[in-house]
């Protein structure tokens, strides 16, 4: 397929480092790091993928969203995704937290006072 | 440095294939799915950079190199990615020392067909190697042949067609 043969199969290395050199306090990068870290990135795509559709109690057909919130939700490797892929919740369920954290600080601020 | 925001995501359409690469023909990924892993990625990236430079500055070195990214894997508990990478980099190192050979080979050749026309028996020569060595085997034999003879009319070399040109006025 001509479209297979257009796009390369490995990360640009100018964007991984421009994202590398985004890092706080990194000074400079020799070559070697910075395959070594593109690299890294394409095995843990991968990793992430795989494992996300392995676990996935769903569609085996398909990997979903929620397939990977589950695993970043759910593997201490994963932890630092947290923030980037949260579980999705229900608006119903996301006022109870709300409320939750409402009468929380009430409570703390009734402590306080 | 990156101006925009989005300099700080992966091209998409390569991180889809790589996606593709570790899951069975025929699984759909959807589109939040891949954007999900997409910027994962980015963060992942991030953060393997802070493990590594973490290991580059306990040793008090100002660049991160190859050995503070496989320590930087051990720490994040990616140790399954150690292996791998170990394989790549010698890989790298290889083609770096067989691109630096290569170059350093022709440095030499030319300096060798310069001084005698041409004595190019190197077996991993390449291509354009031999193309180069042709060429200059070429031109100092045309140079040699307009020392012996001045009276013989080259075009395509200059100091010999200007050595010519003397001889036919004079």
């Amino acid at each position: 397929m001509a479209d297979k043969e257009r796009v390369p199969n490995t990360l640009p290395l100018s964007r991984v480092k421009t994202i590398m050199k985004s890092s706080p306090d990194v000074s400079s990068i020799s070559q070697e790091a910075l395959h070594a870290t593109g690299k890294a990135t394409e095995l843990f795509i991968q990793a992430l993928a795989k494992v996300s559709l392995e676990k996935s109690k769903s569609d085996q057909t398909e990997l979903s969203y929620n397939d990977l919130a589950e695993i970043v939700n759910s593997e201490e490797t994963l932890q630092f995704l947290q923030d980037i892929i949260p579980r999705k919740i229900k608006m119903s369920e996301y006022y109870d937290l709300i409320k939750e954290e409402e009468e929380e600080d009430e409570e703390n601020e009734e402590d306080g006072s | 440095m990156a101006e925009r925001p989005e300099d700080l995501n992966l091209p998409n359409a390569v991180v889809t294939r790589i996606i593709k690469e570790a899951i069975p023909d025929g699984v759909n990924v959807s589109k939040e799915a891949r954007l999900a892993i997409s910027k994962a990625a980015s963060v992942f990236v991030l953060y393997a950079t802070s493990c590594s430079n973490n290991f580059a500055l306990k040793a008090k070195r100002k660049t991160i190199n190859a050995a503070d990214v496989i320590s930087a894997m051990e720490d994040m508990e990616f140790e399954q990615f150690v292996e791998p990478l170990q394989e790549c980099l010698e890989a790298f190192r290889n083609e770096q020392k067989g691109k630096r050979e290569a170059s350093q080979q022709r440095k030499k050749d030319r300096e060798q067909s310069g001084n005698s026309a041409g004595d190019s028996t190197l077996e991993d020569s390449n291509i354009d190697l031999t193309a180069e060595d042709a060429d200059e085997e070429k031109s100092a034999a045309v140079q040699g042949a307009g020392d012996a003879d001045s009276d013989v009319m080259i075009i395509n070399d200059d100091s010999g067609s200007s050595v010519d040109n003397g001889a036919e006025e004079g």
